[in-house]
C-alpha cells in the first residue's frame, strides 16, 4: 500500500480545512464587503476615486484651481475643459477634483477631531456616573436642541470663514452628537463581569477605560465616524453654499454651487450641474460604505 | 398622564435654561466679537466703545444674560433688530406662518412619499419594485437638498423658459396662488427627505409583518390590503413618527437654505439675513426661539406614542 498522508485521510483534517483562516477584524471586514456587500465595494470604489482626485488634483490637470482667463469665460464642454469653465474662466474639472481635496480635508479633519471628542466624552460619562454624567447629559441634550445648520451658521459668522475653523467647528459638534452613542455603548460594557474581574485584580480607572472598554466601543465609533463623514461633508457644503464655510479662492463643491453665483448659473447650467453631481457621489458613497461597515461591524447584526 | 405631561415641562425647564445659556456664551464669548464684526463689517456706529454701550454690552456677563432673559420671561421681550430697530419677535410672529406651512407641506411630501415606497418595498420585497424602491431612496438619500433646489431654480428656466414664481403670496390672499409657489420648493426638499421615512418604513414593516397576530389575520382570510393598512401599518408608524421627530431640527436648518434660494419670507430668510447683515441681536434670539420649539416638539412626539400603540402609558 501506498502511505498515507495524514492530511488526507483522517477526518478531522478535513474540518480543520473548512474552517477559514483565522483574520484580524478589520481585514475580515474587507473581505466579507467585496463578498456580501456589492453597493458598499461601489461606496468603497467611489470613496477610494474621491482620494485619489484629491491626491493626484494638482498632477492631473494642467491648470491651476485659481487660475483665471477672462478670454475663456463660460465655456461649454470642450476638449481644453472637459467640464467646461465659470465666471472667471477657470476650469471647473480641475475645481473640481480640488474640491474633492477639501471635502475630505474638512470631512476627515472633523471626524477626526469629533471622534476622540465624542470616544472621550462618551467613555468618561458612562464611566463616572451619577452627577457628572447627569450634567454632560442635559448639556448635551440641550446642544441637540438647535436646529444644527442654524448654531453652525451662527458660530461661523463669528468666527469667519476658513478651512481650519470649519473643520473645528464640524468637528466638535460632531463629537458632541456622538458622544450619545458611545457613552450608550460605554455604559452597557462597563456593567459586564469582566470590569467587575479586572477592577477585582487590581486594574485603575485608566486600564479599565483604555484597555477594557475602548477596544469594545472601537467597532461603534468606526461605524458613527464613517456615516457621520456623509453628514459632515453636506453640512460643510451647505455652510459654504451660504458663505460661511470654506472661503474663495478655495474650490470647494458647495461654494462652487453657491447662492452668491446663482446669476451665472442661468447662463452656464454646468456651474451648477456638475459640483451637485460630484458632491452627490461623494454622499452616496460614504453613505453606502458607512451602511455596509455597519452591517458588518455591528455584533447585534453579525452572521446576518 | 396629566402627571406625566407635568413632569416633562418641568424637566424642560433647565434644559431651556441651558440652552440659552449656550447660545449667550457662543455669542459672548467665542474668539471673534460681535460688536466688532458688528461695527467692521456693517458700521453700525463710529467706534466699537460706543455700539458695545448701546447694545449694553459693556456691562457684566451675568447682567447681561439676566437682563435678556429676563425681557424674555418677564415681557415677552426678545430684544430689537439692530437693522430694523423692530422687536424681534413680532418680526417672528409674522414671517413664521411662511416657515411654518413650508415645513408642514416637507413633510407631508415626505411622509407619504416614503410611506408609498416603504409599503410597497415591504410588502413586496425582494421584488424588482423593491429594489427600485430601495435604489430610489438611497439615490434621495444623496442628493443634497441645496444642490437640487439649485437645478429647478436654474434649468427649468433654461430650457423650459420657466421660473419658479418669486413673489410671494399669503395664503389668506390667495391660497390656491400661495400653495402654487410652496409645492416647489417643499417637493425639492421633501423629496431629498423621504429616503429615510422610506428606509425605516420598509424595516419596521417587515418586522411587523413577521408577528403572529398577523398571521392570525391572514388565516382569518382578511384581504391583503386590510392586512397591511390596518393592522400591521399603525404599528410599523411609531419609528417613523419618532424618525420625523428627530429631523424636525433639521427640517428648520434647511428652511434657512430653502426660503434663501426661493426668496420665502419666512423665518429662515430673516435670520440669514440678520446673520449676512451682521445683526446679532436677531440671530441670538432667533436660536433661542427655535430651540425652544425643538424642546417642546419632542414632548409632543412622545406624547403621540400613546395615541398610536395604546400599549404605552406614561406614568
Amino acid at each position: 500500500m501506498a502511505t498515507i498522508t495524514p492530511f488526507s485521510a483522517s477526518p478531522v483534517a478535513v474540518d480543520v480545512g473548512v474552517v477559514p483562516p483565522a483574520r484580524a477584524w478589520y481585514t475580515d471586514v474587507w473581505v466579507r464587503m467585496l463578498r456580501r456587500k456589492p453597493l458598499g465595494t461601489l461606496g468603497a470604489v467611489i470613496v477610494l476615486a474621491m482620494l485619489l482626485a484629491a491626491v493626484l488634483a494638482g498632477v492631473v490637470t494642467p491648470y491651476g484651481f485659481s487660475e483665471t482667463s477672462l478670454r475663456e469665460r463660460f465655456i461649454a464642454m470642450s476638449a481644453e475643459h472637459w467640464l467646461g469653465t465659470d465666471q472667471l474662466g477657470r476650469d471647473l474639472l480641475t475645481r473640481i477634483l480640488y474640491g474633492a481635496r477639501i471635502s475630505l480635508y474638512v470631512g476627515f479633519g472633523a471626524i477626526g477631531i469629533g471622534s476622540l471628542l465624542a470616544t472621550a466624552l462618551g467613555i468618561l460619562s458612562a464611566y463616572w456616573g451619577g452627577r457628572a454624567d447627569l450634567f454632560l447629559q442635559r448639556l448635551v441634550d440641550a446642544w441637540m436642541a438647535f436646529p444644527p445648520l442654524l448654531i453652525l451658521m451662527s458660530i461661523m459668522s463669528l468666527l469667519g470663514p476658513s478651512v481650519l475653523n470649519i473643520t473645528l467647528v464640524l468637528g466638535v459638534a460632531a463629537g458632541i452628537r456622538e458622544s450619545r452613542i458611545v457613552r450608550s455603548v460605554a455604559l452597557s460594557i462597563k456593567e459586564h463581569t469582566y470590569i467587575e474581574g479586572t477592577r477585582a485584580l487590581g486594574s485603575g480607572h485608566a486600564r479599565i477605560t483604555l484597555v477594557h472598554i475602548l477596544p469594545n466601543v472601537m467597532p461603534t465609533i468606526i461605524v458613527t465616524a464613517t456615516t457621520g463623514l456623509s453628514t459632515v461633508i453636506l453640512t460643510e457644503a451647505s455652510l459654504s453654499f451660504l458663505g460661511l464655510g470654506v472661503p474663495p479662492p478655495y474650490p470647494t463643491w458647495g461654494g462652487m454651487l453657491s447662492l452668491a453665483g446663482l446669476d451665472h448659473m442661468y447662463r452656464a447650467p454646468w456651474l451648477a450641474i456638475w459640483p451637485a453631481t460630484a458632491l452627490s457621489l461623494a454622499v452616496f458613497g460614504f453613505n453606502m460604505l458607512g451602511d455596509a461597515l455597519r452591517d458588518l461591524l455591528d455584533p447585534r447584526l453579525k452572521g446576518r | 398622564m396629566k402627571r406625566y405631561i407635568l413632569r416633562r415641562l418641568a424637566l424642560a425647564v433647565p434644559t431651556l435654561v441651558l440652552v440659552s445659556l449656550i447660545v449667550f456664551s457662543i455669542m459672548r464669548f467665542m474668539p471673534g466679537d460681535v460688536v466688532l464684526r458688528m461695527v467692521e463689517g456693517q458700521a453700525y456706529a463710529p467706534t466699537i466703545e460706543a455700539l458695545r454701550h448701546e447694545l449694553g454690552l459693556d456691562r457684566p456677563a451675568y447682567r447681561q444674560y439676566l437682563d435678556w432673559i429676563g425681557g424674555i420671561v418677564l415681557r415677552g421681550d426678545f430684544g430689537t433688530s439692530y437693522w430694523t430697530r423692530q422687536p424681534i419677535f413680532d418680526e417672528f410672529v409674522q414671517r413664521f406662518p411662511v416657515t411654518l406651512e413650508l415645513a408642514a407641506l416637507t413633510i407631508l411630501v415626505s411622509v407619504v412619499l416614503g410611506l408609498l415606497v416603504g409599503v410597497v418595498s415591504a410588502v413586496r420585497q425582494d421584488t424588482v419594485s423593491d429594489y427600485v424602491g430601495r435604489v430610489l431612496a438611497i439615490l434621495a438619500l444623496s442628493v443634497p437638498y441645496f444642490g437640487l433646489a439649485v437645478l429647478v431654480v436654474v434649468l427649468p428656466s433654461i430650457y423650459f423658459k420657466w421660473t419658479p414664481v418669486w413673489t410671494y403670496v399669503p395664503f389668506t390672499t390667495d391660497p390656491l396662488e400661495n400653495l402654487k409657489i410652496l409645492i416647489v420648493p417643499a417637493t425639492v426638499f421633501g423629496v431629498t427627505r423621504a429616503g429615510p421615512i422610506m428606509r425605516i418604513t420598509r424595516s419596521a414593516l417587515l418586522d411587523v409583518l413577521r408577528q403572529d397576530y398577523i398571521r392570525t389575520a391572514w388565516s382569518k382570510g382578511l384581504p391583503e390590503q386590510a392586512i397591511v393598512l390596518r393592522h400591521a401599518l399603525k404599528n410599523a408608524l411609531i419609528p417613523v413618527v419618532s424618525l420625523v421627530g428627530l429631523q424636525i431640527p433639521l427640517y428648520i436648518g434647511g428652511s434657512v437654505i430653502i426660503e434663501a434660494i426661493f426668496r420665502l419670507p419666512g423665518v429662515g430668510l430673516f435670520f440669514f439675513e440678520a446673520l449676512t447683515r451682521l445683526d446679532y441681536p436677531v440671530v441670538q434670539s432667533v436660536n433661542l426661539i427655535f430651540a425652544a420649539m425643538v424642546v417642546g416638539l419632542n414632548l409632543a412626539i412622545d406624547l403621540t406614542y400613546a395615541f398610536l400603540d395604546p400599549r404605552i402609558r406614561y406614568h
